[in-house]
């Protein structure tokens, strides 16, 4: 795989920002223990613990629920859609959530100079609201099971000239219920394979390759079925304007989430964030 | 009036002011009457002495009187005079000026039209006006319309003339007569002056030359009933696809306050019907039309309104006007200082616009930006164009959430100089790194914008931020932009409709000058939001829209998928922007009624790729005729203005011309322009016809002349003889025959007579 020109700067922009503690601190029920790289060394220079300043967040206040929104140009917003949970106890569309989300903006503002609120932003698919925000990502939508006012919601999110980001589902079963939700929502629209011409892969980063990128702890194997290779698919307008983006056997989120892991290959990060980048300056821009 | 005066005075008043009063007595005479005075004097003083019945204020009346019975009596006495100039007779020559245009075929509310009025006053033989003038002076027949010739009589007049040149007229007359003694000029005419000759270049001369103007003013003042479609105010050249916004102006005189339809048609079609309310008798009314201009290249456009029953007047129901459809892509280049949905939905309401092209250059990181729709790779691939050459090549800019500091020095100067000097249009809009909150204050850039910039409030999650409710002001419902494709009421509603969008800059006041189309409420802002304001500045114009997220109106779910308000927004609002934009080589024609053999002036204005005006450009025009025939004709430089070139041509042929001027200097080509006239018959005479009387006045008060009516035109032979010109001789009047004089004694007399009898003193 050629690399990209802003690879190696991304990648340290990832590595550095996710080594420097930029990860979220209340992300929610998710823990991981970080052994950062030359730990033995920097153990016998590093100072103690109770000399260590605290570390200071340096993202904004939380949102105030009664203000409109609208202070930042851009939120990050994840849909909320009726459905199952991957394991029955949690719905599918909080997978990676909320940390997910924050560490992506942590890295995402770095590399993008994007005026973005700092917190995750979940709305439901049939809440007015949604559309405030003109991009909304999706996630574990093999799970996904609307109802016709969330189907409503959708469509008249995309015919508005909303943007929807598909990510992480698995398998033919997956594309199977996915398939049948947004066909509820057009019944009509093909669904069409986004070559390597297209000008998302250009809009920021130039990408020259489409990578799986598996799971934590998926990394010898990152299909999640037996031979399942990576597909970016999409849904045009009438104007043939992309409007929905599909990441179809490939976990672009837990690439955001886990970035700062060691064992975590930052090559996937460093794709997932180079797609992210790119899907959110083209979805802003066309 | 006169008459009277001329009963008790002798004399018209017209001699009185022509004439130097004084007294004619003898030195020795005066003496005598001094010591006359003296006797009188003694007689009242013993009026004073003698005792009687009457009182002392009784005496003193009586003696007032007596005295001032004496001093008419004095007055007479000294032999009172009047020194004045007259004509020697059949040593003068006047020229008479004769009206040939089409507005003397009027007829008047008595049925009798102007021309017939000539005829009766000036057909020798018939007349005795003639008769009078033609014992006292050499008369020279002269017609005039749009130029004067002379003719032998009032036989040679056509009245087919379809402009009126007064000026034009008065100096041919003037120059035809300076080698002979004139006493003056007479002009018969309503005094329609519809030529741009400026009156006043040929009265100096006149004034100069002592040679009076008699004015003779034909026709009613104002004709009625009529309807008078006066003015067509229209852009000379809109995009394809516009719809322009023309001004009519509508004047009615006893027709009423009615509803009128105004048709608006081309050489195929009627593109638009509009009614409009006439206003009180001779108050013009404007109205406001809308039409979609399809198809490329020059139009002639026709505004009609119908006749109306009993109208004396109809060929002034309509007018023609010549636009220019331009079928051009206009380059506007939007600065986005980062990714924002503004510019993705602005993006998308103009991209079915075939005549904008919306170049994006955002910047999605430090040094690092996204380009669109450019023409090629290496437009703007150093980003922001840091020369005026590469700045000049769009006709807008449009800069969204930038700070100021993203600019060198250099740079904001050249975007303040796009629009002064460059003549493009600027849009600048809200956002976290716009106006104050961008550090916009105290730059070069400030000056231009229509809006005062309040201190910075500070960016961020604690800096300002409130949702805006937004409505047009008075001003804003007159405006395209701001119309979003509706009339009346319903652009109201459709804004009432609207959702509140949000602001992150708190700005309330408009410049001096600056307009303020929308404005917005909440309850989180200080003050009452300017949200859209505009003004001219230098060549261009600039404008603010001080949201941050217009594009709500297209995505709330507040607003229906059918709702095409955002696009009809942003579309107005950029066609707005390069509305006018002028290029570095311009051509105009600024006559509309133009007929064969017509002078017509052609002015280019020419400026290199900085639009710096140059005066050493080779310019040429290129002139083709209807019929194929083509002339090439040298533009020179004006000197009055820099960058100004004009010539001046006769079109010959009916129908439409193209002009296409070229303009280059030391063999590098500046720039082309082509621009249309089109020629036909013009009803120009049939507009405004009524006599005007003020102009005709003002002619004959500062020549020093007359002015007559048809009423008053018998008094014209002798008022030329004792105020004219030429050769003369000096004549003395006497006036202690007047008869006020008597009357005066009779009525001093009468009135001490009776002031006795009612006192009982006789």
């Amino acid at each position: 795989m050629r690399r990209s020109l802003f690879t190696g700067p991304t990648m340290a922009v990832v590595a550095l920002s996710a080594l420097s503690g930029a990860c979220a601190r209340d992300s929610g029920t998710d823990t991981v223990s970080v052994t950062p790289l030359g730990a033995e060394f920097m153990a016998q220079v590093a100072p103690t613990l109770s000399e260590r300043p605290n570390f200071v967040d340096p993202r904004g206040p939380r949102m105030d629920p009664t203000e409109v929104p609208g202070r930042f140009p851009f939120y990050w917003t994840r849909a909320i859609y009726s459905g199952y949970g991957r394991r029955g106890w949690r719905q599918s569309w909080a997978t990676d959530y909320p940390k997910g989300d924050q560490q992506f903006l942590v890295v995402l503002k770095r590399l993008v100079r994007l005026n973005a609120y700092d917190w995750e932003n979940a709305v439901p698919l049939d809440d007015p609201k949604l559309r405030r925000f003109p991009v909304i990502y999706a996630v574990e939508v093999g799970g996904m099971n609307m109802t016709e006012s969330e189907v409503e919601g959708l469509r008249g999110f995309l015919d508005a000239g909303g943007f929807l980001i598909v990510d992480d589902f698995w398998g033919q079963r997956e594309w199977d219920v996915f398939e049948y939700n947004i066909r509820r929502v057009y019944p009509d629209r093909p669904i069409v394979d986004i070559g390597l011409d297209h000008p998302i892969y250009t809009s920021f980063y130039d990408i020259e390759e489409v990578m799986q990128v598996p799971a934590i702890g998926r990394t010898q194997y990152p299909a999640e079925c037996y031979g399942c290779v990576p597909h970016v698919k999409g849904m045009y307008d009438d104007e043939g304007r992309l409007m929905v983006i599909i990441n179809f056997n490939t976990d672009l989120g837990d690439a955001w989430e886990w970035a700062e892991d060691p064992r975590y290959p930052l090559k996937y990060s460093t794709y997932a964030y180079e797609m992210g980048a790119n899907m959110i300056v083209y979805a802003m821009s066309h | 009036m006169d008459r009277i005066f001329e009963f008790l005075f002798k004399y018209r008043p017209l001699v009185f002011e022509q004439g130097d009063f004084t007294f004619g007595a003898p030195t020795s005479v005066r003496i005598w009457l001094v010591v006359g005075g003296l006797l009188a004097a003694a007689a009242v003083a013993s009026y004073t002495i003698a005792r009687g019945k009457s009182s002392v204020a009784e005496r003193g009346i009586m003696a007032g009187l007596r005295v001032m019975l004496l001093a008419v009596l004095v007055t007479c006495l000294m032999q009172p005079s009047l020194i004045l100039s007259t004509v020697v007779p059949q040593q003068n020559f006047v020229g008479i000026l004769i009206d040939d245009s089409q507005s003397m075929t009027l007829a008047d509310e008595d049925g009798i039209t102007r021309s017939a009025f000539v005829a009766e006053s000036f057909t020798p033989g018939e007349s005795e006006l003639l008769d009078q003038l033609s014992e006292r002076f050499v008369l020279r027949f002269f017609r005039f319309s749009d130029f004067a010739s002379r003719i032998d009589g009032p036989g040679d007049l056509t009245y087919s003339g379809t402009h009126t040149n007064l000026a034009g007229a008065l100096d041919a007359a003037r120059e035809e007569l300076s080698g002979v003694p004139l006493s003056g000029l007479v002009l018969v005419t309503d005094g329609a002056d519809n030529d741009n000759q400026p009156l006043a270049e040929a009265l100096v001369p006149l004034q100069a030359a002592g040679v009076p103007v008699f004015t003779v003013g034909l026709g009613e003042e104002a004709i009625s009933p009529d309807v008078e479609l006066g003015r067509v105010e229209m852009p000379r050249a809109v995009l394809e696809g516009s719809s322009p916004m023309v001004d009519v102006v509508v004047t009615q005189r006893g027709i009423g306050r009615v509803t009128v339809p105004i048709i608006v048609e081309d050489e195929i079609q009627i593109l638009a019907e509009e009614t409009v309310e006439l206003g009180p008798d001779g108050e013009p009314v404007v109205a406001r039309i809308y039409f979609e201009l399809e198809g490329r290249g020059p139009r002639r456009l026709t505004f009609r309104i119908p006749t109306q029953p009993g109208e004396r007047v109809d060929r002034n129901n309509a007018r023609s006007v010549q636009i220019e459809v331009r079928g051009e892509r206009e380059k506007v280049l939007y600065f986005e200082g980062e990714p924002r949905f503004e510019l993705k939905f602005t993006r998308r309401a103009v991209a079915d616009d075939e005549n904008i092209q919306l170049v994006i250059l955002q910047r999605t990181a430090e040094s690092k930006f996204l380009r669109l729709e450019v023409d090629d790779g290496t437009e703007l691939e150093f980003g922001f164009p840091s020369t005026r050459e590469e700045l000049y090549r769009y006709r807008a800019l449009i800069l969204g959430s930038v700070e100021a500091s993203f600019f060198t020095h250099d740079q904001l100067q050249m975007i303040a100089d796009f629009v002064s000097e460059r003549g493009g249009g600027l849009l600048m809009l809200g956002g976290q790194s716009a106006f104050a909150e961008g550090g916009w204050e105290g730059t070069a850039v400030e000056e231009v914008m229509p809006v005062v910039l309040n201190p910075p409030t500070g960016g961020g999650p604690d800096g300002f931020f409130a949702e805006v409710k937004v409505r047009p002001t008075p001003a804003g419902f007159a405006h395209a932009a701001v119309q979003l494709g509706l009339e009346g009421e319903a652009v109201q509603a459709r804004w009432d409709s609207l959702p509140a969008v949000t602001t992150v800059n708190p700005i309330s006041e408009v410049r001096p000058g600056a307009t303020a189309l929308l404005t917005g409420s909440g309850d989180a802002l200080p003050a009452e939001q300017v949200v859209l304001a505009f003004q001219r500045y230098g060549r261009g114009k600039s404008i603010a829209l001080t949201i941050q997220d217009s594009w709500l109106w297209q995505m709330s779910a507040e607003v229906t998928l059918e709702d095409q308000s955002h696009e009809a927004f942003w579309k107005q609002m950029i066609r707005w922007l390069v509305d006018g934009v002028p290029e570095a080589v311009a051509a105009v024609i600024d006559q509309d009624q133009i007929e064969p053999g017509d002078l017509v002036r052609l002015v280019a204005s020419v400026g290199d790729s900085t639009y710096i005006e140059v005066n050493d450009a080779s310019v040429t025009a290129r002139i083709t005729s209807p019929s194929g025939l083509v002339e090439e004709l040298p533009v020179e430089w004006t000197v009055n203005r820099d960058g100004e070139y004009a010539v001046e041509f006769r079109p010959t042929e009916l129908g439409e011309y193209e002009v296409e001027v070229n303009a280059e200097r030391n063999g590098v080509t500046l720039g082309s322009d082509i621009t249309y006239l089109s020629t036909g018959p013009s009803d120009e005479e049939y507009f405004a016809p009524g006599r005007r009387t003020q102009t005709l006045r003002r002619i004959a008060d500062e020549t020093g002349g007359q002015f007559y009516t048809a009423e008053t035109i018998g008094s014209l032979p002798e008022d030329i003889r004792v105020t004219g010109a030429g050769v003369t001789l000096v004549e003395q009047l006497d006036l202690w025959d007047m008869p006020i004089l008597f009357l005066l004694m009779l009525a001093l007399m009468g009135a001490e007579w009776a002031f006795r009898r009612i006192r009982g003193l006789i």
